[in-house]
C-alpha cells in the first residue's frame, strides 16, 4: 500500500489525458475538419492531392456499413438527385433511403447529412493541400494549385445547388471559428468563389487525365456553372463548350454501352475511378440500384418509373435497351411498372435471362466508373447555352450539337433534324441520353422548370408532401445543433 | 399542572409539524419553476416571413402563395381588402385582374415571437395561345390530312396535287426550285362550275378560345398564285379567285362545312403567274370553343395554286 500514492496519481493522469485528447465533448462540425497534418515535399502534395480524390470517391457500404455519416458522397448521390427528379424511386417506402422519391426528406436524413458531410471532406482536403502547396516543385505548383480548386469547386456546386446557402470555407478553419464554419454565406457570393476556383483549372491544367481533373473538366463544369448561374452567363458557356469541342480531344462512342463499359473512353471527360473486387477502391451503387435481386446491402433504389420508360421508348433511340431492363412481370409490358438500371451492371452479369439475371463475382464491390462530365453533355450543354434561356432556338450549330448526340443513338440526320429546336426537346434529350447519370433534378432546375414538372410528378404520384420548399434539402440537423444558433434552417 | 404541561407540549407539538409543512409546501413553491428551467437557453432563432408566389394555371388572378419563412409555425396573410388567411399555404383570388398588391405575411413562433413582411405581388395575366400546327401544310404529302370525312353530294378529294408549288420550303428558307402545292382547275372549281367535282380542302384546327376576359386573334397565312392571261386564257364569273375560309366548328361532312356560316373570309386573286406566289395573312378572332376549321377552295377559269399553309397566333 505505500505505492497508493503512485497509483493515484497514474490513474488520475489517465483520466485526465483520455478526457483531454478526445472529441467526444467537442464533437467537430462537418464543414470544419481540424488540420492536424501538413505536407512537406512535392511527392506529399500530390499524395493530399490523391486524397482529396480519395474523398470524391467515397466508401463502399458493403465494405464499411455503418449507417452513421461515413462519406458515402458520390455513391449515394443518386438519392438526392435521381430520387427526387420523376425519373427513379424506392421500391420500398421503409427507411430513410425511401424519403427521397417523396419528397419528405426531413433534417436528420441520414444520408442527406452524409452527403453534406462528405462534400466538406472533399472541400476540407482541399483546403489542406492548399495551405501547404508552397512546399510542391515551383513547376508544380500552379498545376496542383487549379487541382484542389477544381475538387473544392465540384463540392460546392453540389452543395449550393441542393441546400442553397451554405457555409463557404476557403482555408483551413479552428474548431472556435464558429462564424466562419456556420454561417451560410448567399448562393450569388458561393459561385464567385466556385468560378474563381474553376477559372484556375481553364487556366493551368492540360488533357492529361480522365480521372483527375483536367482542363476540359473544367471547361466543362465551368460551361455548367454558367448556365447554372442566378443570371446566367450564356456567352462565357458556349465558348468553353466550343473550347471543348474544337480541342478535338473527345468524341462520343458509336456505341452506346461503350460509354459505360469501356472506362475512360473518348466520350469521358472526367470520371471517379473504382476497382472492381477491391473492399477499399469499389463502390456500392451498382449493387444497389441495378440489381433485380439483392447483391449488396440494399436493393430496389433508383426503379425506373413508366413515365421515363415512355420518354425511352419515344426518344430514346437505341439509348433504351442499353439504359434500362424490365425483369418477371414487367419483362412482357409495353410500359414496365418497375425497371432496373443497366448502365452500370458489376463485372461479369448476365441479364439476358430476365427472370433470373446474374451480378458476377463481387457485385457488392463493383468496379464502374462513376461518370462526372462526358462530351455528349456537353454538346447539349453547348445547344442549351446558345439558346440562351429562350424556349425556342433556329440556330443550326445549337441544332448540330443537339443532333450529334441524337445520331449516336440512331436517329437519322436529316429526317429526324428539326428546325426549330426547343427547350422542350433539349430537356427530354438530356433526361434519355444521361438518365440516371444524376444530372436529371439539377436540369429541371437550371432551365427553370422544375416546380411545373415536379410538382405535376407528385401530384399523378400521389406525393402530398410536395410543396416548392422541397425542391431545396434541409440544412443537416447536426449541423444546426452545433452552431449554437448561427445556421439557420430553410424553410420548412 | 402536569396536565397543562401535556397540554403545552402538544401544542409544540402541533405547532412544530405544522410549520414544518409549510416550509416544506413553501420549499416547493419556490423552487417549482425553477428546476426544469435550470439551465435552458433563450430561443435566438427568431421567425423570418418570407414567401414567394405562383399564378394558377387555369386564372392568372388566382395566386399560390408559397411560404418561406423559417423558424415559425403560425401564419396571418394579409391580403388588403380585409381578407385574411392562416393557412401557411393559402391562394387568394384578385378578382379586379391585373395590377400589383400588397400582401402581408406575419410568421410567429410559439413564443409570440414575429416577423412581419409585405411584398407586392404583381397579378399579370401572361396569356399564351395554344401553338396550331397546320399537318402537311407543305403538301409535300399529298392530298393527306386536308380531306373531309365524308362530303354528302360531293367529292372528299381536296385539290390536284402539284408540283407547282412555292420556291420556298415551310421554315421559310428558299428550297432554290419548285416545291410541292395544292392546285385547283376549272373542272374543280366552285361558284359558277359548282359541281359534285368541286373540290374543298380542309383542316380542322384547335386554337385558344375568346371569352369574356380576354379576345383572341390567330393568323391564316398561306401563299397563292394564279395563271395570268398569258399562260391561261379565260376568267369565271366575278374573277379568278382562291377563297380562304375560317370556319366555327370541326364539321365531318363536306356539305355541312360548306353551309355553315364562316368566320373569316379572304379572296385572292392577284394573277401573277404560275410559281410566282403572293402571301396572304387573314387575321381571325377565335370563337369560344376554340374548335375550329380552315377550309380553301377556288373558282377559276384558269390554273391556281396554294402552298405552305399556317395558323399562329397574331402578335
Amino acid at each position: 500500500m505505500k505505492y497508493i500514492k503512485f497509483l493515484i496519481f497514474a490513474i488520475t493522469g489517465t483520466m485526465f489525458v483520455s478526457c483531454d485528447t478526445d472529441e467526444f465533448l467537442n464533437p467537430l462540425p462537418d464543414s470544419a475538419i481540424v488540420a492536424d497534418s501538413f505536407f512537406q515535399s512535392d511527392e506529399d502534395v500530390l499524395a493530399g492531392i490523391i486524397g482529396i480524390y480519395d474523398a470524391v470517391q467515397g466508401v463502399n457500404e458493403n465494405t464499411e456499413s455503418s449507417s452513421i455519416a461515413y462519406n458515402r458522397g458520390v455513391q449515394l448521390e443518386y438519392l438526392l438527385t435521381e430520387h427526387r427528379s420523376d425519373n427513379t424511386r424506392s421500391k420500398t417506402l421503409e427507411g430513410s433511403r425511401a424519403d427521397f422519391h417523396r419528397y419528405i426528406v426531413e433534417p436528420d436524413n441520414v444520408q442527406s447529412e452524409d452527403y453534406y458531410q462528405s462534400m466538406y471532406e472533399i472541400i476540407f482536403r482541399a483546403n489542406n493541400v492548399l495551405e501547404y502547396i508552397d512546399n510542391a516543385d515551383d513547376a508544380n505548383i500552379d498545376k496542383y494549385t487549379a487541382e484542389a480548386k477544381f475538387l473544392r469547386a465540384y463540392a460546392y456546386f453540389n452543395l449550393v445547388r441542393l441546400y442553397g446557402d451554405v457555409p463557404l470555407v476557403t482555408r483551413v478553419a479552428g474548431s472556435d471559428e464558429k462564424e466562419l464554419l456556420f454561417t451560410r454565406i448567399p448562393v450569388a457570393t458561393v459561385y464567385d468563389q466556385i468560378v474563381l476556383d474553376l477559372q484556375a483549372g481553364v487556366t493551368h491544367l492540360d488533357n492529361t487525365h480522365k480521372s483527375r481533373a483536367s482542363q476540359a473538366a473544367a471547361q466543362g463544369l465551368l460551361a455548367k456553372v454558367y448556365l447554372t448561374l442566378p443570371v446566367p452567363n450564356y456567352i462565357g458557356a458556349r465558348q468553353l463548350c466550343e473550347d471543348v469541342i474544337n480541342s478535338a480531344a473527345f468524341a462520343l462512342e458509336s456505341n452506346f454501352s461503350d460509354v459505360f463499359y469501356n472506362e475512360l473512353n473518348d466520350e469521358i471527360i472526367f470520371a471517379v475511378q473504382y476497382l472492381s473486387g477491391n473492399p477499399e477502391e469499389s463502390q456500392g451503387f451498382s449493387s444497389e440500384f441495378t440489381s433485380y435481386s439483392r447483391q449488396g446491402r440494399q436493393d430496389g433504389l433508383n426503379i425506373v418509373n413508366p413515365n421515363l420508360a415512355e420518354d425511352f421508348i419515344a426518344f430514346g433511340g437505341n439509348r433504351t435497351a442499353a439504359s434500362y431492363a424490365a425483369f418477371g412481370d414487367d419483362a412482357s409490358l409495353p410500359v414496365p411498372e418497375s425497371a432496373e438500371v443497366i448502365k452500370f451492371l458489376p463485372d461479369g452479369s448476365d441479364i439476358s435471362d430476365t427472370n433470373l439475371p446474374t451480378y458476377g463475382a463481387a457485385p457488392a464491390n463493383a468496379g464502374n466508373d462513376w461518370i462526372i462530365l462526358r462530351y455528349s453533355d456537353v454538346l447539349l450543354m453547348h445547344a442549351e447555352a446558345i439558346l440562351a434561356g429562350g424556349t425556342e432556338t433556329t440556330n443550326s450549330d445549337a441544332i448540330d450539337s443537339y443532333m450529334e448526340v441524337r445520331e449516336r443513338a440512331g436517329f437519322d440526320p436529316i429526317a429526324d433534324r428539326p428546325s426549330i429546336l426547343t427547350r422542350d426537346a433539349l430537356l427530354i434529350e438530356r433526361r434519355v441520353e444521361l438518365a440516371f447519370e444524376n444530372h436529371r433534378f439539377f436540369d429541371l432546375l437550371r432551365l427553370g422548370v422544375a416546380h411545373d414538372v415536379l410538382g405535376a410528378h407528385a401530384t399523378l404520384k400521389g406525393y402530398t408532401s410536395y410543396n416548392i420548399r422541397r425542391l431545396l434539402l434541409p440544412m443537416p440537423s447536426r449541423e444546426i445543433n452545433l452552431s449554437e444558433g448561427l445556421m439557420t434552417q430553410n424553410p420548412q | 399542572m402536569k396536565n397543562q404541561l401535556n397540554i403545552f407540549k402538544n401544542a409544540l407539538k402541533l405547532v412544530l409539524c405544522l410549520s414544518a409543512i409549510i416550509f416544506s409546501v413553501s420549499c416547493e413553491k419556490a423552487f417549482e419553476f425553477d428546476l426544469p428551467e435550470a439551465g435552458s437557453l433563450e430561443d435566438n432563432s427568431l421567425p423570418t416571413a418570407d414567401f414567394d408566389y405562383i399564378p394558377n394555371a387555369l386564372d392568372f388572378r388566382t395566386i399560390e402563395f408559397n411560404n418561406l419563412s423559417t423558424e415559425s409555425i403560425n401564419f396571418a396573410w394579409d391580403f388588403g381588402g380585409g381578407v385574411t388567411s392562416t393557412d401557411k399555404d393559402p391562394s387568394h383570388t384578385f378578382v379586379a385582374g391585373e395590377g400589383t398588391y400588397p400582401v402581408t405575411l406575419t410568421a410567429s413562433d410559439a413564443n409570440g415571437a414575429s416577423t412581419t413582411v409585405t411584398l407586392d405581388v404583381d397579378v399579370v395575366d401572361v396569356f399564351v395561345p395554344l401553338p396550331v400546327t397546320i399537318i402537311n401544310g407543305d403538301f409535300d404529302d399529298g392530298q393527306n390530312d386536308w380531306k373531309f370525312s365524308s362530303f354528302t353530294g360531293g367529292t372528299t378529294s381536296p385539290f390536284n396535287s402539284s408540283s407547282d408549288g412555292s420556291f420556298t420550303n415551310y421554315d421559310g428558307s428558299d428550297n432554290g426550285a419548285k416545291t410541292a402545292g395544292a392546285k385547283w382547275t376549272k373542272s374543280t372549281s366552285a361558284g359558277a362550275y359548282l359541281s359534285s367535282n368541286t373540290r374543298y380542302a380542309y383542316q380542322a384546327i384547335i386554337v385558344s378560345p375568346t371569352d369574356a376576359t380576354r379576345t383572341v386573334k390567330y393568323v391564316l397565312e398561306y401563299e397563292y398564285a394564279i395563271k395570268t392571261p398569258a399562260e391561261q386564257a379565260g376568267v369565271a364569273p366575278g374573277g379568278n379567285r382562291i377563297i380562304s375560309e375560317v370556319l366555327d366548328g370541326h364539321f365531318s361532312d363536306g356539305a355541312d362545312a360548306v353551309a355553315s356560316t364562316h368566320v373569316s373570309q379572304f379572296v385572292a386573286d392577284q394573277a401573277n403567274g404560275k410559281t410566282s406566289h403572293t402571301t396572304v395573312r387573314q387575321e381571325f378572332t377565335t370563337n369560344a370553343s376554340g374548335e375550329m376549321a380552315i377550309m380553301f377552295y377556288a373558282v377559276s377559269d384558269v390554273d391556281c395554286y396554294i402552298d405552305n399553309v399556317k395558323v399562329y397566333a397574331a402578335d
